[in-house]
């Protein structure tokens, strides 16, 4: 699924665009452990949390991942953005919880199909 | 093989992570394949924060080697107390702050140690904490590059056949006047080095190990073996060869045997709470070779720690390392200790070159003035139930006495298969008793607390002597073997290149090479 319609489902604003807004993404995972987001992150992974602190874009770098949301319309630490635009990471801010933004980004990945994770 | 160090300063968040990213990078220009790399990544952005989250600094040293990652992060902080509590995925000392940054979960160790295919974390209060990884840059590293510490320079083979005679293991064939080690066979004792008057036969070269700018040989730490100081005649006494190496730059000069020693130690208090005796120690890495591969029944009786070269890699310390390897077993224990980019490994030859021009001819004899401190050669071994013993054909007859229950009488077996242990080594041209005596006259000894390891891995047979996976294509194999030596003449000549009519009869076999046939065999009978 292209990004910009993840983007689009939870009414995300984009903070930093990167240079891949178009990227395919193939899944999601949610988490606010560094640990599990770093072990977890992917090339076509969406990484959904609601830190805010400059080593996401870290993460996503050493990981090759393409976006990062932050959830609750957490706001960024300046450096963050600045490393996110340096190794062209997308990152997207939605002011929902995580457990609404979860739903509706789990329903747009898999409609109603719960079973699919 | 490359060898890299990025330093990581302790409780900085803002630059956190800097280390991993420059890996990447390398990683990058290598061309790791995306799956190890991520592997790779894990494991080095989860030792990188437990730097900065608990240390005040620390280093990510890394070496690349043909198959295999190394990793270590040292750091200088408070050291773990308890290993164990710090393995459980969960525990975390971490600060608020940290965890208010999404870390200190309790998952960075274990998650290093998932993602390594070797892992090992050492820790001391109050000093600081080492963690070292391993990750095969492909599914598993290949056989054939575990034996690696015989290097051979074929040109130089005449085809004198001495080697073949001399090898314990009938690893060595001469075919067209060039000398084949049988890797699987090689036990890396230095017996064909030892008869090999031409110099086929070395211990690899370690310039092409280390890129050009490191063959400087910076390291704070020189391992040697004692012997490397009495290689310099009568005229060049230990002390100046010392001296020498110090003005290399080396800071701290240790020898092997001081590990040694306090093997032997910890080895006699293991045997004589064992009931199965001897026990052998394992002293000399090419004797524990032979018995994992020719007698696998003694490897139970091995006592469970390291060699010394392997204890004096594990010895604690942050600062960059340099080992001069006695033989090809050492040589190859180095090249899979997991070293990291800490370390360099150097040839005996290539330090001998380099410290040449630094020596200087002191006056009058070199034991002069140490007289006094003068020690016999060796003091007279007062435990009879310790039985030493060095040379090869020794140790194997030696262990195949053990392995027929006749040496029960001794409790432990020092065997090494060098003459005279590592003064031995023809690696080195002086002679082994020569060399001896100039270091006990050189008053150099001294008593340094060491400590010596359990055996990481347990000591394992070697399937190289298999003549096939399956058991019953072997036992089809054996027989082939045996009715084919029985059409030779028996007389073991090595004209045909393998060292005797059997061998001969299993390179056919086996077909370890085309068109392979005696020389002499009779008319019709012809294999």
């Amino acid at each position: 699924m292209k990004l910009e319609e993840l983007v689009e489902a939870i009414d995300a604003r984009v903070l930093q665009p990167g240079g891949r807004r178009t990227t395919e993404i193939a899944r999601v995972f949610a988490g606010d452990k560094m640990s599990a987001l770093l072990e977890q992150a992917g090339p076509q992974t969406m990484l959904v949390t609601s830190l805010a602190n400059s080593q996401l874009a870290c993460v996503a770098e050493i990981m090759d991942c393409p976006v990062l949301c932050l959830v609750d319309g957490a706001e960024p630490d300046p450096n963050l953005l600045e490393a996110a635009a340096r190794c062209e990471t997308v990152v997207v801010v939605s002011a929902l919880d995580m457990f609404e933004a979860c739903g509706r980004l789990h329903r747009r990945l898999y409609g109603d199909d719960f079973q699919r994770s | 093989m490359t060898n890299s160090c990025y330093p990581i300063a302790g409780g900085k968040f803002e630059n956190a992570g800097s280390a991993s990213r420059r890996l990447k990078e390398q990683l990058k220009q290598i061309g790791v394949d995306g799956r190890i790399m991520r592997r790779i990544m894990i494991a080095a952005y989860e030792a990188e924060m437990n730097v900065v989250i608990h240390a005040c600094k620390g280093n990510l040293w890394v070496r690349f080697d043909r198959d295999r990652f190394n990793m270590e992060v040292i750091d200088e902080g408070p050291g773990i107390a308890d290993l164990e509590l710090a393995m459980k995925p969960g525990f975390s000392t971490a600060s608020a702050e940290a965890k208010q940054l999404g870390f200190g979960a309790g998952m960075g160790l274990p998650n290093i140690k998932k993602a390594s295919d070797l892992f090992e974390v050492d820790s001391h209060v109050g000093k600081g904490t080492r963690v070292r990884s391993t990750i095969y840059l492909k599914n598993q590293p290949a056989e054939q590059s575990f034996r690696r510490g015989l290097a051979v320079e074929e040109e130089r083979c005449t085809g004198c056949l001495e080697c073949l005679k001399a090898c314990p293991t009938r690893a060595l064939r001469v075919w067209n006047q060039r000398p084949h080690v049988l890797s699987s066979l090689c036990i890396e004792c230095t017996a064909c080095i030892e008869v090999c008057r031409w110099g086929a036969f070395k211990i690899p070269d370690t310039s092409s190990s280390n890129p050009p700018e490191q063959t400087a040989m910076e390291a704070h730490t020189l391992v040697i073996p004692r012997a490397f100081l009495t290689q310099f005649g009568s005229k060049i006494p230990p002390r100046a060869v010392l001296a020498a190496l110090r003005s290399l730059g080396f800071k701290d000069v240790r020898y092997t045997e001081e590990w040694e020693k306090e093997l032997r130690r910890i080895v006699r208090c293991y045997a004589a709470q064992q009931e199965q005796q001897p026990v052998i120690s394992p002293i000399c890495p090419a004797a524990i070779n032979l018995i994992e591969s020719q007698f696998p029944s003694l490897i139970p009786q091995i006592a469970p720690f390291v060699s010394p070269i392997e204890a004096a890699v594990e010895a604690w310390s942050t600062e960059t390392a340099a080992f001069v390897s006695a033989c090809p077993s050492q040589h190859t224990l180095l090249e899979h200790s997991g070293l990291s980019g800490r370390f360099r490994i150097l040839n005996p030859a290539d330090l001998s070159a380099r410290i040449f021009p630094q020596l200087r001819i002191e006056a009058g004899t070199p034991c002069s003035n140490q007289k006094r401190n003068a020690r016999p050669v060796r003091s007279k071994n007062q435990n009879h139930g310790v039985l030493e013993a060095w040379g090869v054909k020794n140790v194997v007859e030696i262990l195949e006495k053990a392995e027929g229950g006749l040496a029960g009488d001794f409790q432990v077996l020092e065997l090494s298969c060098c003459e005279n242990g590592c003064y031995g080594t023809p690696v080195f041209d002086e002679n082994p008793f020569m060399a001896e005596q100039r270091w006990s006259a050189s008053g150099l000894e001294r008593c340094r607390a060491v400590s010596v390891m359990s055996a990481k891995r347990p000591y394992l047979a070697r399937t190289g002597m298999r003549l096939d996976p399956d058991m019953g294509k072997a036992i089809e194999k054996l027989a082939l073997i045996e009715e084919l030596t029985t059409s030779l003449p028996g007389r073991d000549c090595g004209a045909c290149g393998a060292p005797s009519c059997s061998s001969l009869a299993e390179d056919i076999v086996l077909e370890r090479r085309p068109s392979l046939e005696c020389p002499f065999a009779p008319e019709g009978k012809d294999p």
